[in-house]
């Protein structure tokens, strides 16, 4: 999708078409190079064929479907948020857990979520105060914290699920709202819409774009590059712990365990979908194509009576597929090739 | 992968700082010092400290237990420090490959010898080498997210394969007697920790793969215009955290003459604990693996200590976590402090 057109190419096109056209595929053309979910939408198209043959249920029970990839795509939109500025945040498996277990302990309902999602922000502060002031790089100081979260919440919840008080507020949050829609569901659509608005259409959140691709640029334009990553993280913080609320009134208990493939699922999500690791590039919308694909494909598999073991193994396998078929990476890995084929002619031609 | 700095590194760089050579700094940076020689004194202070307050440390049967324990995390640590030291940040997937490498020495070699289980060992560690390698060297691919994808597929396979089941050896097969063989308090497995650790040693600071290494992380793009095939180094460099692992995964099988694919849980943050406390900087270029023992050493004792002061493994989770963030940030203030 992001290949440049040979200057031949497009003259064959302008005798063929003639200018008015040529000006329609160029932006067409400039559209497509811009855009960055191809790979997403190539596999989404690729996982629905397949599922339509094979395992049709999937999309008859869409409500399981929907949930799947609610629970998925939900903690990727935070970490989109990150990973656009060119981090990471692997925090975000802890701070699932984290907050789910602070929200179980506190005795009133409503208190408990605003405990919860508070205690996501002060994580995603706390992240981004390593990275920031300190100067820590961010993928060692948020996996540092996803150890440490991690057994904090072993601590707070004495290595047992913890219950929730109010077990009928869990069974309400499981009835559909919107017709068949979940308020899983409702959430996560309410979460990708406001950060879509968020990353195209305001100020702050454009210049998301200009830290991850060029941060020296960003900061000589004045751009507040640490008010923004700290913003950064702190979404990427309130929205896992979003997701952990979630978990914890749809199962009624609290479980300091959780989070452990929502971290594998969730940055695959991201990957697929588009947003370079290097930052600067992706969008939401990609992640948004990239939790469908995922959460059809899991879905799918479990329908079929495949075991966790050989799910994991697929969404491990897709990741690094995704990792290594990143554009940029793709291009060093051939321009590698290319050179050293380039030095071997060198050889030759001397000798 | 392009520049990571963080943005403080890149403000100091912009600011133009000279580097800590020690010549033309005269100024004691209290930082520095801890983040250079801190883990000597911390080490000795630690095991002070459990010998006179903490009740039933120094006693040989717990001694003995501290390197049991410590041998196969610290044979583990010395090898992926070498990743450490590429700039790669880590390789999780030691938490698959200890395993994987564990269940093989014990499930093969019940059916097909012990010679067969090494060479299947042998076999398996290369190919995580590889293509943990091949991804982050030659695709460029960040080494994080490439290893968790690798751990996942790994403990998938493993647990499929195993059916997840526990597998036993025999009692009085050759992986139980090493496991039982002890020269005094220590096992024979804290010898073989000493044997790969100057191994190692001799590779990082007298071989030219160990130059190349070092020279990687503190500049891959000098060393690649210098003529040094990169992608290679960082195949090397995940290869000998692979085979480090196999041999972690024997130690580990021949002390419980037992295997499963959950026993190596929490192995890639321990060891990560200890090369970054041993004072290996994450940021690339600067370690050893005799500065890693040390790390393993305080890493353990300090286990231990939570472990006989009845402090349970979420709290110890929390403070070895709790330790690798001060430990990276120290280091990181003390470079920032350095280019001043």
């Amino acid at each position: 999708m992001t290949e440049t057109p040979s200057p031949a190419a497009v003259q064959t096109q302008t005798i063929q078409l003639g200018t008015e056209a040529v000006g329609f595929v160029n932006k067409l053309r400039v559209t497509l190079a811009r855009r960055t979910e191809g790979r997403g939408l190539a596999l989404l198209m690729l996982v629905v064929l397949v599922t339509a043959f094979l395992e049709p249920s999937v999309f008859t029970s869409y409500q399981v479907t929907l949930g799947r990839v609610a629970l998925i795509g939900l903690v990727a939109l935070g970490l989109t948020a990150v990973i656009l500025m060119g981090e990471l945040d692997l925090s975000v498996a802890s701070t699932l857990a984290v907050s789910g277990v602070v929200m179980a302990s506190v005795p009133d309902i409503w208190l408990g979520v605003l405990a919860a999602l508070a205690t996501g922000l002060l994580i995603g502060a706390l992240n981004a105060f390593f990275v920031v002031v300190v100067g820590v790089n961010s993928f060692i100081a948020t996996l540092g914290m996803l150890f440490a979260l991690r057994g904090l919440a072993f601590v707070l919840s004495d290595e047992k699920p913890v219950r929730l008080t109010d077990i009928n507020a869990g069974i309400a949050f499981g009835a559909p709202v919107l017709g068949p829609i979940t308020p899983r569901v409702l959430l996560f659509v309410l979460a990708f819409i406001a950060l879509q608005i968020f990353l195209t259409r305001m100020r702050s959140g454009r210049e998301f774009y200009a830290v991850g691709g060029n941060r020296q640029a960003a900061v000589d334009a004045g751009i507040p590059v640490r008010r923004r990553m700290f913003t950064g993280f702190m979404i990427s913080g309130f929205v896992a712990a979003l997701a952990g609320v979630i978990n914890t009134l749809e199962r009624t208990a609290a479980d300091p365990t959780a989070g452990g493939t929502v971290l594998l699922a969730s940055f695959a999500a991201a990957i697929i979908g588009g947003v370079v690791l290097n930052g600067g590039r992706g969008s939401v919308l990609g992640t948004l194509i990239g939790a469908l694909s995922l959460g059809i494909l899991q879905v799918a598999l479990t329908f079929s009576g495949v075991q966790v073991d050989i799910q994991d193994i697929f969404i491990g396998t897709i990741l690094l597929l995704a990792v290594i078929t990143d554009p940029t990476n793709l291009r060093a890995a051939l321009a590698g090739v290319r050179a050293s084929f380039r030095s071997r002619e060198k050889a030759q031609a001397i000798a | 992968m392009a520049e990571k700095e963080s943005l403080t590194e890149l403000i100091a760089i912009a600011e133009g700082g000279s580097h800590n050579s020690g010549l033309e700094k005269k100024r004691f940076n209290f930082l520095a010092w801890v983040s250079e020689r801190g883990i000597v004194v911390f080490t000795v202070v630690l095991i002070l400290f459990a010998v006179i307050f903490v009740n039933g440390f120094a006693s040989l049967p717990n001694i003995t237990d501290v390197f049991y324990r410590a041998a196969p995390i610290g044979i583990v640590a010395v090898g992926m420090t070498f990743v450490v030291i590429s700039a790669n940040y880590l390789d999780l997937s030691v938490v698959a490959q200890v395993a994987t490498a564990a269940v093989i020495f014990i499930g093969v070699s019940n059916n097909y010898g012990l010679l067969a289980s090494f060479a299947v060992a042998l076999l398996v560690a290369l190919l995580y080498g590889a293509v943990n390698g091949v991804a982050v060297g030659y695709f460029k691919a960040n080494a994080v997210i490439v290893t968790l994808s690798t751990t996942f597929i790994g403990l998938g396979l493993l647990r499929w394969i195993s059916g997840g089941s526990i597998f036993f050896g025999p009692e009085d097969g050759p992986i139980r007697l090493f496991g039982q063989i002890k020269l005094g308090p220590v096992p024979l497995s804290a010898f073989v920790l000493l044997v790969i650790t100057i191994i190692l040693w001799w590779v990082l600071t007298r071989t030219n793969f160990g130059f190349t290494v070092r020279a990687y992380g503190s500049n891959k793009e000098a060393t690649r215009l210098a003529g040094v095939n990169t992608g290679l180094v960082v195949i090397g460099a995940f290869v000998i955290t692979a085979l480090s692992a196999m041999v972690a995964g024997f130690v580990l099988a021949a002390f419980s003459n037992t295997a499963v694919s959950a026993m190596a849980d929490g192995y890639d943050f321990r060891a990560l604990a200890a090369i970054i406390i041993g004072g290996t900087s994450v940021f690339g270029g600067r370690g050893s693996v005799l500065r890693t023992l040390l790390g393993v050493i305080f890493v353990s004792v300090l286990t231990n200590i939570l472990v006989l002061s009845g402090i349970g493994f979420g709290f110890q989770q929390m403070a070895i976590g709790a330790l690798i963030v001060a430990a990276v940030s120290v280091d990181a203030l003390a470079r920032r402090a350095a280019k001043k």
